[in-house]
């Protein structure tokens, strides 16, 4: 048995909370939310100047340690086998990961709201057709498809020293076959709220005054559906993290550029583990899993407090 | 809000001055604004895959069944109705939101029941506007109400500058009662009451300039006490720009306050129409009469005496399975041999008045029906499988 | 009306003050916190009971007619407390028990039909089954004979025995509302509330509910409490009206009374602003301006700023409930203890409709 609503709801509401600043302001005064923004904040600023805090990333020639040693007061996180210092491949691992991640999101995400609004919008053959395209991605295991993509679109792309705005082919390649492999389910989820949202009485009253399907999408569903764009996102970057991570631990990543899977993969070439190096991949470890958690701790915070039974009336 | 009664330059569209539209019968025909004939709009049912095969269906869901209406200039023409009536329905196809299977619509001496030519359906839709239902719904939660209300300009490229934009939203605001209207313009919906969206809704009609206005409802998810502001503004719009109004709604005690013209609809047909006062003082279809009797009332029943009401039996029955013959025979008091077997058309019964009953043809009253206890009327016992029976006799005769 | 029954006499609970009234709410306080603020939601409400009667409560949104329902069944939301006054059911107080006290009163003495109910059944669920479970919960019976009694108490709302094995998205409104009713006489008590049973109803539909509940209270001597915005639907089924405004009351008495000689300005705007199709006016009163914000009721009289027989002494102190011979109370400074309680009439503001 439950009570029934008996609000009260004043009779003129100020306009509170419901702008992108409102919602991070709520977002953060959730306990799971201001931890997840905490780390999340904390990596950020170690990927977009890596180089203030330790330094700029060390090669073999510029090593200053000894060969794998352990962490130690000029060294707290020890060194790998090229003697270059943990922490400084760490933190400037952040950056490759986290540009990776957020590339590759930008791209799932565009791929993915795009199909989702129109597939769900138009309806009929192209959603059937939109859908069915959409079903082929999401159920061939992402990485199988990863595996068999990079070498591919690797030789699409040519040449592995190019660069593309700063950013070398090698991850751009990455960064293409994470959006590929990715974009499905973000695509399943626009459609649902495209689905929920074209029968509302706003876009009926958007086609009464002779709006066609082009601004109906833009500006009615669109700006509805952004707020759930960005916490699919969220959740997107964090799989997108672990994606790269995985590839690169599988040798298909870029060995000159050092992100965390690029470590592990170093650590476990080295023989880290049997040499009980233990700093040589828990850093870059428990780093991935801090990130990922974090974002999905925001994800899921973000999740809750866009769920429509929040959403007051006046 | 909406205290005083600011009197608006309206533009009113070519109706003389002081001529009051009462619903007397020998109208010419240059005052019909809207006529709808034998409009059907049935709803295919398909269920699985095989049937998105073009020709396979199972029956259909026949929501409007067949109706004929005029609507005069400046006129309210109340359509009336329960749930599953096709009220709504007939609203949606005359504001294009929904297409008819059968049928025509003709707007100002134009068909306009299948507009192919953008020109022409950007001018329909200019002159052919509808207020919703539900102020919480209509107005995108994302939208500023300046927006909303410039969002018919924007669309159909009408302002011919950012100034006269800005313009036509504050003075469409400003009719609608919301003042000041360059406040109002700024805010977003969520920060207006419910009497206050719906004024921007009608706002946001205002702005295009229509003559044919649908309301589907306009008021019924309003306080009482707002409802009447609404309504009030809704008909001083009538008296300034000679509006015409298609007020949809399932009160008929308010279509009574508000309409010149009164049509009852039941699952998809009208049984009545003609002027208020004559459909609800004099009904001639039982159906008609049944809903007067029950309708809402304040005066409460004289100590003792259960007032005469028309309690039917059972629900309307879904539109998938409409019973054969007149389709309220199974629930009709009334109901004969003739009335199972043949559907009755509209009778013409005087006074501009018209019934679909075949006791109404030659222009008879109904019998009056006080004091004889005939299955279905007075207090109601719901027998076991009412709604199944109404249902199952169509089968039965399909 | 007096209560025609065809069972034996309730047993009174054990608690019960010998000749106490059925239900008694005095000086009825409850409170809302919302963000903050308090909004005095119910602010001083008094009523009375007896066995066999209907009451009326209206008012539009807003004015506390479901926060005071709530306040009988104590089922108010988390962020609402009744803060002062005395609801006495058969002399036991319920507003200061605890909320285990109250488990043994709650559906047994008195239960509710929420507000839009029929969209509240649980969708997975038979309909037999949900009607069954308070009565095994409350009564203790076993599941078969609360099964039992489930279709007996179908059979009694108007759904044939057999409709109880369908899940509610197979019943139509009407008969979902039906249900509900079901359901709040599962454990046979004694007062009824139903919270806005006819809203979202067709009219028809609404005729037949209506109808059912006045057959049930004369059948089962059941008293009715009826919520609603909706003043026909009291002047048809209620025996006593309670018009709320802003959390207090405006005015109280037969139906007969105050719906044809109404004393508050309130009630008479309220009147006027309800479509009548059996009177001969077809217009409508239009009453300016809006409820109160309950966060800061303003000074005295909470209708003054709205009313166009406000008095300067309407925005300073607070009108006292002053009763008149035919059982009628009005709180308004128009009709002040001593008066002679004839009804003045208030002028319409403005009007709409075909005049």
């Amino acid at each position: 048995m439950t009570a029934a609503g008996a609000s009260w709801s004043p009779p003129i509401q100020a306009g509170r909370g419901s702008g992108r600043l409102g919602l991070l302001i709520r977002l953060v005064r959730r306990p799971e939310g201001a931890f997840g923004v905490a780390i999340l904040a904390v990596f950020g600023v170690l990927a977009i100047a890596p180089e203030l805090f330790v330094g700029p990333l060390q090669t073999a020639v510029t090593a200053p340690g000894t060969r794998l040693s352990p962490p130690s007061a000029a060294f707290p996180l020890g060194t790998d086998e090229l003697r270059r210092d943990m922490l400084n491949l760490v933190v400037h691992g952040a950056r490759v990961s986290m540009a990776i991640g957020l590339l590759a999101t930008v791209v799932t995400v565009l791929i993915g709201a795009v199909v989702g609004i129109i597939s769900g919008f138009l309806g009929g053959r192209v959603d059937a057709v939109l859908m069915r395209i959409t079903d082929f991605f999401l159920v061939i295991p992402t990485f199988v498809l990863a595996l068999i993509l990079t070498p591919i679109i690797r030789d699409l792309v040519g040449s592995a020293s190019r660069e593309i705005l700063g950013i070398r082919m090698t991850l751009i390649v990455i960064i293409i076959v994470i959006g590929i492999t990715s974009w499905s389910s973000t695509a399943r989820i626009i459609r649902s709220q495209t689905l929920s949202l074209k029968e509302r009485a706003f876009v009926d009253r958007a086609r009464v005054i002779g709006a066609g399907g082009g601004h109906i999408m833009r500006r009615h569903i669109l700006p509805n559906v952004i707020n759930l764009i960005v916490a699919n996102a969220v959740l997107v970057f964090a799989g997108a993290v672990l994606t790269e991570t995985t590839l690169s631990f599988v040798g298909l990543g870029d060995p000159f550029q050092p992100s965390w899977g690029q470590l592990l993969e170093a650590a476990r070439s080295v023989g880290a583990p049997g040499l009980g190096a233990w700093w040589y991949f828990v850093p870059p470890g428990v780093s991935i899993v801090l990130v990922v958690f974090a974002f999905t701790l925001v994800g899921g915070a973000l999740d809750d407090l866009l769920n429509p039974k929040r959403r007051g009336r006046a | 809000m909406s205290g005083d009664e600011g009197r608006m330059e309206g533009r009113v569209k070519g109706r003389p001055e002081g001529v009051h539209y009462g619903g007397a019968e020998g109208r010419a025909e240059a005052d019909e604004l809207l006529r709808v004939e034998g409009l059907e709009v049935h709803f295919p049912i398909r269920r699985g895959a095989l049937d998105l095969l073009p020709g396979r269906q199972h029956g259909a869901v026949r929501a409007v069944d067949g109706i004929d209406l005029t609507i005069r200039r400046g006129e309210v023409l109340a359509l009336v109705g329960e749930s599953g009536s096709g009220k709504t329905t007939t609203g949606r196809v005359v504001v294009k939101l929904t297409a008819p299977t059968g049928g025509r619509v003709v707007f100002d001496g134009r068909d306009v029941t299948n507009l192919r030519d953008a020109a022409a359906m950007r001018d329909y839709r200019q002159r052919v506007q509808m207020i919703f239902q539900d102020p919480y719904e209509t107005l995108n939660p994302k939208q500023s109400i300046g927006d909303f209300v410039a969002e018919p300009l924007d669309v159909n490229h009408l302002a011919s500058s950012a100034d006269d934009r800005r313009q036509r939203v504050l003075a469409a605001l400003d009719a609608a009662g919301l003042r000041p209207a360059e406040d109002f313009a700024r805010r977003y919906p969520h920060e207006l009451s419910g009497g206050q969206r719906q004024r921007v809704v009608i706002a946001g009609v205002l702005v295009m300039g229509p003559e044919l206005v649908v309301a589907d409802e306009p008021v019924s998810m309003l306080d009482v006490s707002i409802r009447t502001e609404l309504l009030r503004l809704m008909l001083d719009l009538r008296a300034e720009r000679g509006l015409t109004y298609l007020f949809i709604t399932h009160d008929l005690a308010l279509a009574w306050v508000l309409a010149d013209r009164i049509a009852v609809m039941y699952l998809g047909r009208i049984m009545e129409i003609g002027p208020a006062e004559g459909v609800i003082a004099n009904p001639h279809n039982p159906y008609t009469r049944a809903l007067v009797s029950v309708s809402p009332t304040t005066t409460p029943p004289a100590a003792g005496v259960r007032a005469t009401r028309t309690i039917l039996v059972g629900e309307t029955p879904d539109a998938a399975h409409v019973p054969t013959g007149c389709r309220f025979h199974p629930r009709c008091p009334l109901a004969f041999d003739r009335c199972r077997a043949e559907e009755p058309p509209l009778f013409d019964v005087g006074g501009g008045q018209a019934a679909a009953c075949w006791l109404a043809e030659g222009g008879r009253d109904l019998p009056i029906l006080a004091g004889i206890p005939l299955p279905g009327v007075g207090v109601a016992t719901p027998a076991a499988g009412d709604e199944l029976a109404a249902g199952d006799e169509a089968a039965a005769q399909a | 009306m007096t209560a025609g029954v065809e069972r034996p006499p309730r047993a009174l609970p054990r608690l019960a003050v010998p000749g106490a009234p059925l239900l008694e709410v005095d000086d009825l306080r409850t409170h809302f916190t919302l963000a903050g603020d308090v909004v005095r939601a119910v602010d001083g409400v008094s009523f009375r009971l007896d066995a066999g009667e209907a009451l009326g409560i209206a008012g539009e949104s807003g004015c506390g007619k479901t926060t005071t329902a709530l306040s009988l069944v104590r089922l108010l939301p988390a962020n609402a407390k009744i803060v002062g006054g005395s609801i006495r059911l058969h002399g036991i107080d319920l507003a200061t028990r605890s909320e285990t006290a109250i488990r043994r009163y709650r559906w047994r003495e008195i239960s509710i039909v929420f507000q839009g109910a029929m969209n509240a059944l649980n969708p997975v669920a038979r309909v037999r089954d949900q009607i069954a479970e308070p009565i095994v919960e409350r009564l203790g019976v076993d599941g078969r004979t609360a099964r039992r009694r489930a279709g007996e108490l179908l059979e009694l709302v108007g759904i044939p025995r057999a409709r109880g094995s369908a899940y509610p998205h197979e019943l139509s409104g009407g008969m979902r509302q039906r249900a509900m009713i079901a359901m709040a006489l599962a454990c046979d008590p004694a007062i009824v509330i139903g919270d806005e049973p006819t809203t979202a109803l067709d009219v028809m539909v609404q005729a037949q509910i209506l109808d059912l509940l006045e057959r049930l209270r004369e059948r089962l001597g059941l008293s009715l409490i009826l919520i609603t915005h909706d003043l026909s639907v009291i002047a048809e089924t209620c025996d006593r009206v309670l018009i709320m405004y802003a959390g207090r009351v405006a005015e109280e008495g037969p139906v007969a009374e105050v719906f044809t000689r109404p004393r508050h300005p309130y009630t008479q705007k309220l009147l006027n602003a309800f479509p009548n199709i059996q009177a001969d006016r077809r217009t409508l009163d239009v009453i300016p301006g809006s409820p109160p914000d309950l966060r800061n009721p303003p000074p005295g009289c909470r209708f003054a700023p709205r009313c166009p027989m406000a008095m300067a002494v309407c925005s300073e102190i607070v009108p006292p409930e002053v009763a008149f011979g035919d059982r009628v109370r009005v709180a308004c400074h128009l009709y002040p203890e001593g008066s002679s309680g004839e009804p003045i009439a208030v002028p319409a503001v403005a009007q709409v409709g075909q005049a």
